[in-house]
């Protein structure tokens, strides 16, 4: 197939997924909570900086909303290491297809590539050592549209309308991003900036509050979750100072 | 019937000699570094002769559009295995060149049964230091040469040397003065090529016509005018503020209104 990275990569050997089993007493670093939803301008994603194993936490400063292209963006929940290696294969298999063939990759094809390698790991995650389950989000600029969507670890493809959720801490926050779509002052999608913003970090403290393996804001050594913006103009990858006089002025509440 | 050496010399002087041939109503191709990055410029019929490489390299190219996209797939294969394998960092222009592209080239040159590439090559490579910006050239015999600053193709060695000469003796330090030097040098080369061709066959060297040329940029500027009836100007940049990794874009009408000399403009419409 013209301007598939992967297909030869694989022609020379490299493989994605090995399906072992996990070692007897071995744990694997697992995260964690990750959120997508439109709002006004385009979309908006989000994740917590924690990665685990077991009990212990391993990192506390895991980037997992990873920019793909300009235009989209993968978060992940599952293991990281699987998790990375997809993105990469990704971002580079976006790359090539765009200076081979000399035109973008559609949307539609980046979430086939995407289908594609969780199919392949579909042996790997399985045997319990490296079970991943995205969110892929971004910007269709031949539509002009926001685009969602979420898989289970087969590989199967959901599209997410208005939001998406993953990850151990997702069950708190899917109630809740129903109930503010809902019965909120105004819908997710209506949402300025600033507004969804402000939500996306009160989902993710949420979500910490009731999920040990999601990480919160650490306000002492500056550490927010990473929140990335997808409209027309591309990624938006906001500062942690913004991110951080907006929990001081609508998340924190003198706590 | 190649066995013998002198036989095979001869092959390979006589397919030089073919080669040769083979570029003179070709388009030449010019890149000069600027503040901003790393400029290439070329005018081309329809089918575009400046592409994208790598996050930090560019390529541009002369000759049958069949063997440059052989080539350009060729390079692209190369850096993205290499990048994803290794690093973005671990693929520069150096090493494609001289362990990927020189020897496929150079040996395709001298297997006389078989076709050679009828392809001259420019590689641009940015630097993450402004000031490091280098360029690598590669003719169709598989000799490479290294650059800074500026780097042509062009049909004929001699004519490659017109334009150097003349590139010596500009300087361009902004993205428009990069885009008035890069042009004007352009037209001193497609001037020289076209004085070969109709002077001397379509084989020969522009070598005792420098003469005929004349330097002074309102006539070059007038060449290219004529030239843009039938060819578009293209231009693509190795823009060192570009945002994300890749840096490589090509210049839009909408830029080439502000970019290009006076002169140019209204024969841009």
């Amino acid at each position: 197939m013209q301007g598939d990275l992967y297909q030869l990569l694989k022609d020379q050997g490299y493989v994605l997924g090995i399906a072992g089993q996990a070692g007897v007493g071995q744990t694997l670093t697992m995260a964690t909570t990750i959120l997508a939803f439109k709002y006004r301008d385009g979309v908006l994603v989000a994740g917590d900086r924690r990665a685990t194993a077991g009990n212990m936490v391993m990192y506390d400063r895991t980037d997992k909303v990873l920019e793909i292209d300009r235009y989209s963006v993968m978060a992940i929940a599952g293991v990281p290491a699987t998790a990375y290696e997809m993105a990469r294969i990704l971002e580079h298999s976006f790359k090539y297809y765009r200076r081979t063939q000399l035109q973008e990759l559609s949307f539609e094809g980046k979430l086939r590539a995407l289908s594609k390698l969780l199919k392949e790991n579909v042996p790997a995650a399985l045997a319990g050592t490296g079970a991943v389950v995205p969110i892929f989000a971004g910007y269709d600029p031949e539509q002009e549209t926001a685009k969602i969507y979420f898989y289970d670890i087969l590989g199967a493809e959901f599209e997410g309308v208005e939001y998406a959720v993953s990850g151990s801490g997702s069950p708190t926050i899917r109630g809740i991003l129903h109930y503010l779509n809902t019965w909120g002052e105004q819908p997710l999608g209506a949402m300025p900036e600033e507004q969804a913003t402000i939500q996306a970090l009160r989902l993710l403290t949420s979500a910490a509050e009731f999920d040990s393996a999601t990480g919160g804001v650490n306000r002492e050594v500056g550490l927010y979750p990473v929140v990335k913006l997808i409209t027309s103009n591309g990624v938006t990858t906001m500062t942690d100072p913004h991110l951080s006089s907006l929990f001081e002025s609508s998340v924190s509440k003198g706590r | 019937m190649y066995e013998e050496p002198y036989r095979w010399v001869e092959a390979v002087g006589n397919r030089r000699q073919y080669l040769d041939g083979q570029f003179v109503q070709g388009s030449p191709v010019v890149g000069v570094t600027c503040d901003q990055g790393i400029l290439l410029m070329t005018m081309s019929k329809g089918t575009p002769k400046l592409y994208e490489i790598y996050d930090r390299l560019a390529f541009g190219g002369m000759g049958h559009p069949a063997d440059l996209e052989r080539l350009r797939f060729t390079l692209l294969e190369m850096a993205h295995v290499e990048g994803f394998n290794r690093s973005a960092s671990d693929v520069t222009g150096g090493r494609l060149v001289k362990y990927g592209m020189a020897p496929v080239v150079k040996q395709a040159f001298e297997e006389v049964l078989k076709a050679p590439f009828i392809v001259k090559i420019l590689l641009a490579e940015l630097s993450q230091k402004s000031g490091k910006d280098g360029f690598l050239t590669i003719n169709y015999d598989g000799v490479f040469e290294e650059k800074s600053q500026y780097a042509v193709l062009a049909a004929t060695p001699s004519v490659e040397q017109r334009m150097m000469e003349y590139l010596r003796q500009q300087s361009s330090r902004s993205l428009k003065e990069a885009v008035d030097v890069a042009i004007r040098t352009w037209a001193v080369g497609d001037q020289a090529q076209r004085q070969t061709y109709e002077t001397k066959g379509n084989h020969d060297d522009a070598k005792g016509n420098s003469d005929q040329s004349v330097m002074d940029s309102q006539t070059l500027f007038g060449h290219v005018r004529q030239c843009m009836t039938e060819k578009a100007l293209e231009c693509a940049l190795l823009d060192r503020h570009m945002a994300g990794t890749s840096k490589y874009r090509t210049l839009g009408s909408r830029e080439f209104e502000t970019l290009l000399p006076e002169d140019l403009r209204e024969a841009l419409t």
